[in-house]
C-alpha cells in the first residue's frame, strides 16, 4: 500500500508551533517536530487526546496559522496563507448565521476565488448539485439556527465541496453529533469523498477526531498524536478493503486496529484524567 | 395571601388601564378643587389644548421640524460612527490610536457641547444638528466596535479559506455579523438623539431670549416663558413621549426586517 | 420591555474596554507573514507600541491639530488655542470655581442617585417578584418612561423655579427608570433552579430573598445604577444649563454668555474629567459590592 515513488500531495517537514500568551509572555509548544507525507487521494485520520495540537496542525495546513519552524508544502510549493484549494470544515461548522442554506453553500462561489470565472447560472447549478448530494433539498431557505445538528453538518460539508478544493481539512466534523447520526454520516462522508470512484479521482482528506473507531472506519492511514508537546507518535496503515460498509465494524481486523490505536493512546488518556 | 381573581379575557386590559385611569381622574379632581384662575394643568385642559394645537397645525410642524433635525444629525452620526467603528473594529492600530481620544470625549455630556456649538455655529439649526450628531455618535461607534470585535473568528477564517479577499470579508462577513450590535447602537443612538434635540431646542430657546430655534422643544419653552400655558407644555411632553415610543418601535421593526435570521 | 443586557448599551459610560479587533487578529495570524520574514521589531518600536505611549502620542497629535486649527481659524472667541484654555483652566482651579461647581454637580448627582435607588429598588423587587404588582404598575411606567427627563424641565421650572430642586427632580426621574427596569430584570432572571435548590434545603421565604434572590439580582441592579448615572450625567448638564444657578452646566453656559471662550472650553474639559472619575468610582463600588460578577457580561 505504501506508495512512495509519487511526489506527495502534502509534505510537512519538521513543523513546530509555539504560542506566546499575549499577557504573560508564557510560551506553549503546541506542536513539535511533525513530519508527514500525504499522497494525493489519501484519507488521513489524525487522532489524539484533546489539546495535543490536532487543530493547530490543520490550521497550519489551511494557512490560518504559521509554523514557528519547519515547512509545509503542497505539490512542492510552500503554503503561505489560506486558499480555496484547501477547504476547511470547522469543528462547530462556522456557518454564517445570517445566510440561509443555499447562500451559505454558495458563499465561496459568490465572494471567493472558486467562482471567479463561473457564470451566475453555473454557480447556482453547482450549489443545487451539492444541496442534492448532501440531501438537503427542501431546506434551501432555512437559516442555520433552524437546522438540526446533522443538517448543519451537511451544510458545512456541501459548502466545503462546492468550492472544489483538492484537499479537504475536516476538524472533528462529526464531533457534535449523536452516535447514530454519526455512524450514518461516516458512511455518507466516504461516499462523497469518492470511495467508490477510482483512487486518482478521490480528494485528499485530513480528518481530525478523537473517536478511535471513526478513524479505523474512515482512514487509509491513521496518525496518532501524543500531547505535551504535540508529536506524531505513530502512523498506522488501515488495511481494510473499500468501499467500507457498516458490517466491517464486526470484523476481527477492525477490532484489532482499534485496539492497537487505543493501546497507543491509553496511557496518556488515563494520565489526563488522573 | 390574596387569592387571585379568576382570570378573564378582560383582566389584562383592566390591569393595564386601572392605575393610569385612577391617576388621571385623581389629577382632574385635584385640579377642580383649585381656584378658578389657576394655571395648573388638568386632563380636560390638556385634551382641549391638544385639539387647539393640533388644529392650528403648529404642533405638527414643530414636531416635524424637530424630527427632521434628529434624522439629519443621526445620518451624520451613522456615517461617522459606523464608518469609524468598522475601521476601529477591524484594525488594531487605528483602534489603539483613537481609543484614548474617543474615551476622553465620551464622558462629556452632549449638552455640555451646546455652548461651544452656539459659539461656533450660532443659535440656529446647525448648532442643534451638531448636538444631535454628537449625542448619537457614541452609541453608534461603541456598539459598532463592540460588534465587530466580537465577530466569531471562525467565520472570518472560513471566508479566508474560501479565498475571499480582505475588503470583501469586511462587507460579507464582518458587517452582517456585527449588524445586530450596530442596529442596537442605532436604536439607542436615535433615542439619545431625540432627547438631545429637545434639550438643545429648550436651551437655545431659554438662552437666546425667545430664540430662533423652533421645534417642539422651543414650543415648550415659549409656553413656559411667554404664554404660561401649562396644558400646552403637557401636550408637548406627551408628543415627545409618543415620538420616542414610535422611534423605538420603528427600529425594532427594522431590526426584524433586516435580520430575519434572528427571529 | 427590553432586557437588561440590551440596556447596557444605553448610556455613554458603558463598559467599554473594547476587545481585540477580529479581522486584525486573523490578519496577524495569516497575511502578515506572507512577506519574506520581516525584520524583528526593534526595542524602540516595541516601546512605541505600548498602550500608555500610544495614548500620550494620540493626545499630543490631537492637541497639535487643535492648535493648528486655532491658529488657522484665528478667531479666539470661537476657537481658543489649547494654551489659552490651559491657562484659563489653571485660573479657574486657583479661584476655586472648578472645585466649587464640580462639588455641587457631583453632590446633586450622588443625592439623586441615592433617592432614585431608594425608590426604585424596592419597587423593582416588588414588581419582579409579584406578577399582580407588575401588571398594575407597569402600564404607568411604560407611559412615563418614553418622556425623557429633559422634557420635564419646562414644567418643573414652573413648579420649582430656578434652583436646587429642579435638577434634583430631573435627575431622580431619569435615574429612577433605569434602576427600576434593571432591578425588575435582575429579579426576573434569577435562576429558578437556585431558588428551588434553596427550598429543597429547607430555607425559608425571607432567607431565600435575603441569601439567594438579592445577591443573584444585585449585579444587574448595579448595572442599572451605572446606566442611571450615565443618563443622569447627560441630564444634569442640561438641567443646570437651563434651570439652576450653579453647577458645571450653569458655569459653562455662564461663560458662554460672557463670550469667555477659554473658560467655556476649560469647563468642558472639567466636565469630561469629572464624568470619567465618577464612572470610575461607580465601577469601584460595583466591584466592591458584586465581586462575583467580575468577568461576566454584567461587569
Ligand atoms: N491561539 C492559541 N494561543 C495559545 N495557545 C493555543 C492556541 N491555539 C491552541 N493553543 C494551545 O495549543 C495546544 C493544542 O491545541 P489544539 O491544536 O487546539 O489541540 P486539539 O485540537 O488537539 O485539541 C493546546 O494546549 C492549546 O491550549
Ligand atoms: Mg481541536
Amino acid at each position: 500500500m505504501a506508495t512512495t515513488n509519487r511526489a506527495p500531495k502534502l509534505k510537512l517537514s519538521n513543523v513546530s508551533k509555539e504560542f506566546t500568551a499575549p499577557g504573560t509572555g508564557q510560551r506553549t509548544v503546541a506542536v513539535a517536530d511533525v513530519s508527514l507525507e500525504i499522497q494525493s487521494g489519501e484519507f488521513i485520520c489524525v487522532v489524539g487526546p484533546s489539546g495535543c495540537g490536532k487543530s493547530t496542525v490543520l490550521n497550519m495546513v489551511a494557512g490560518l496559522a504559521e509554523p514557528s519552524s519547519g515547512t509545509i508544502e503542497k505539490d512542492g510549493v510552500p503554503i503561505t496563507g489560506p486558499g480555496a484549494d484547501r477547504g476547511v470544515m470547522f469543528q462547530d461548522y462556522a456557518l454564517f448565521p445570517w445566510l440561509n442554506v443555499r447562500d451559505n453553500i454558495g458563499f465561496g462561489l459568490r465572494h471567493g476565488t472558486p467562482g471567479k470565472e463561473l457564470s451566475r447560472s453555473t454557480r447556482e447549478e453547482r450549489v443545487g448539485h451539492y444541496i442534492e448530494l448532501v440531501g438537503l433539498a427542501g431546506s434551501e431557505n432555512k437559516y442555520p439556527h433552524q437546522l438540526s445538528g446533522g443538517m448543519r453538518q451537511r451544510v458545512a460539508l456541501a459548502r466545503l465541496l462546492a468550492n472544489g478544493p483538492d484537499i479537504l481539512l475536516l476538524d472533528e466534523p462529526l464531533g457534535a453529533l449523536d452516535a447514530q447520526t454519526r455512524l450514518i454520516l461516516q458512511v455518507e462522508l466516504l461516499r462523497i469523498w469518492g470511495e467508490t470512484a477510482p483512487a486518482e479521482q478521490r480528494k485528499t482528506a485530513i480528518f481530525i477526531t478523537h473517536d478511535i473507531e471513526e478513524t479505523v472506519f474512515l482512514a487509509d492511514r491513521v496518525v496518532v498524536m501524543s500531547t505535551h508537546p504535540g508529536r506524531v507518535k505513530a502512523v498506522l496503515p488501515v488495511d481494510l478493503p473499500r468501499p467500507r460498509e457498516e458490517t466491517i465494524r464486526a470484523e476481527p481486523r477492525f477490532g484489532h486496529l482499534a485496539e492497537e490505536i487505543w493501546g497507543l493512546i491509553r496511557d496518556e488518556a488515563y494520565r489526563a484524567i488522573a | 395571601m390574596i387569592r387571585p381573581a379568576p382570570e378573564s379575557r378582560w383582566t389584562p386590559v383592566i390591569n393595564a388601564v386601572l392605575l393610569p385611569a385612577v391617576l388621571v381622574i385623581a389629577w382632574q379632581i385635584w385640579a377642580v378643587t383649585l381656584p378658578a384662575d389657576t394655571r395648573a394643568p388638568a386632563p380636560v385642559g390638556v385634551v382641549a389644548a391638544f385639539f387647539h394645537l393640533a388644529g392650528s397645525g403648529g404642533l405638527f410642524s414643530a414636531t416635524l421640524q424637530s424630527l427632521g433635525r434628529v434624522l439629519l444629525g443621526f445620518a451624520f452620526a451613522v456615517v461617522f460612527g459606523v464608518g469609524l467603528g468598522l475601521l476601529m473594529g477591524s484594525s488594531r492600530s487605528v483602534k489603539d490610536n483613537l481609543d484614548p481620544i474617543i474615551e476622553s470625549f465620551r464622558p462629556i455630556a452632549p449638552m455640555a457641547v451646546l455652548p461651544i456649538a452656539i459659539l461656533l455655529l450660532g443659535t440656529g439649526t446647525p448648532a442643534a444638528l451638531s448636538i444631535v450628531a454628537y449625542a448619537a455618535f457614541f452609541p453608534l461607534l461603541i456598539n459598532t466596535v463592540h460588534g465587530v470585535s466580537r465577530v466569531d473568528r471562525k467565520l472570518v477564517q472560513a471566508a479566508m479559506t474560501m479565498g475571499v479577499p480582505r475588503p470583501r470579508i469586511l462587507a460579507t462577513v464582518i458587517l452582517p455579523a456585527a449588524l445586530p450590535s450596530i442596529m442596537l447602537g442605532a436604536r439607542v443612538a436615535m433615542g439619545v438623539a431625540w432627547t438631545a434635540i429637545i434639550a438643545a431646542e429648550l436651551a437655545v430657546g431659554a438662552k437666546s431670549g425667545g430664540g430662533t430655534s423652533g421645534g417642539i422643544g422651543q414650543m415648550m419653552f415659549v409656553f413656559y416663558a411667554y404664554s404660561i400655558d401649562l396644558n400646552g407644555i403637557v401636550v408637548c411632553m406627551i408628543v415627545i413621549g409618543v415620538v420616542a415610543l414610535l422611534i423605538d418601535r420603528f427600529f425594532r421593526a427594522t431590526e426584524r426586517w433586516l435580520m430575519p435570521w434572528r427571529y | 420591555m427590553s432586557s437588561a443586557a440590551e440596556r447596557q448599551h444605553a448610556g455613554p459610560p458603558q463598559p467599554s474596554s473594547l476587545q481585540t479587533p477580529v479581522l486584525q487578529r486573523e490578519l496577524d495570524a495569516t497575511h502578515t507573514w506572507q512577506g519574506p520574514g520581516g525584520a524583528k521589531p526593534s526595542q524602540i518600536t516595541r516601546w512605541m507600541s505600548k498602550r500608555g505611549v500610544i495614548a500620550i502620542r494620540s493626545f499630543v497629535i490631537f492637541i497639535a491639530l487643535w492648535w493648528l486649527l486655532a491658529l488657522w481659524v484665528n478667531r479666539p472667541v470661537q476657537l481658543p488655542s489649547p494654551l489659552r484654555v490651559a491657562i484659563a483652566l489653571g485660573g479657574l482651579i486657583a479661584a476655586g470655581e472648578v472645585s466649587e461647581n464640580a462639588l455641587i454637580s457631583v453632590s446633586r448627582l450622588g443625592i439623586s442617585l441615592v433617592i432614585a435607588a431608594v425608590l426604585a429598588i424596592p419597587l423593582g423587587f416588588l414588581m419582579g417578584l409579584r406578577r399582580e404588582a407588575e401588571a398594575i404598575i407597569d402600564p404607568v411606567v411604560e407611559l412615563l418612561r418614553p418622556i425623557s427627563g429633559i422634557a420635564w424641565i419646562p414644567l418643573a421650572l414652573f413648579i420649582f423655579g430656578v434652583g436646587d430642586i429642579l435638577p434634583l427632580f430631573i435627575l431622580v426621574y431619569v435615574a429612577f427608570f433605569q434602576i427600576l427596569l434593571n432591578t425588575i430584570a435582575g429579579v426576573r432572571n434569577v435562576d429558578q433552579r437556585l431558588i428551588a435548590a434553596a427550598r429543597t434545603m429547607g430555607v425559608g421565604r425571607w432567607a431565600v430573598l435575603r441569601y439567594v434572590i438579592i445577591p443573584a439580582a444585585l449585579p444587574t441592579v448595579m448595572v442599572g445604577i451605572r446606566l442611571a448615572f450615565a443618563a443622569a450625567w447627560a441630564a444634569i448638564i442640561a438641567a443646570e444649563l437651563i434651570g439652576a444657578p450653579s453647577g458645571l452646566g450653569f458655569a459653562i453656559e455662564w461663560y458662554r454668555e460672557l463670550l469667555m471662550s477659554p473658560k467655556v472650553f476649560a469647563f468642558l474639559v472639567v466636565i469630561g474629567i469629572v464624568g470619567y472619575f465618577a464612572d470610575l468610582a461607580l465601577r469601584a463600588l460595583q466591584r466592591w459590592l458584586t465581586p462575583w460578577a467580575q468577568g461576566t457580561e454584567l461587569a
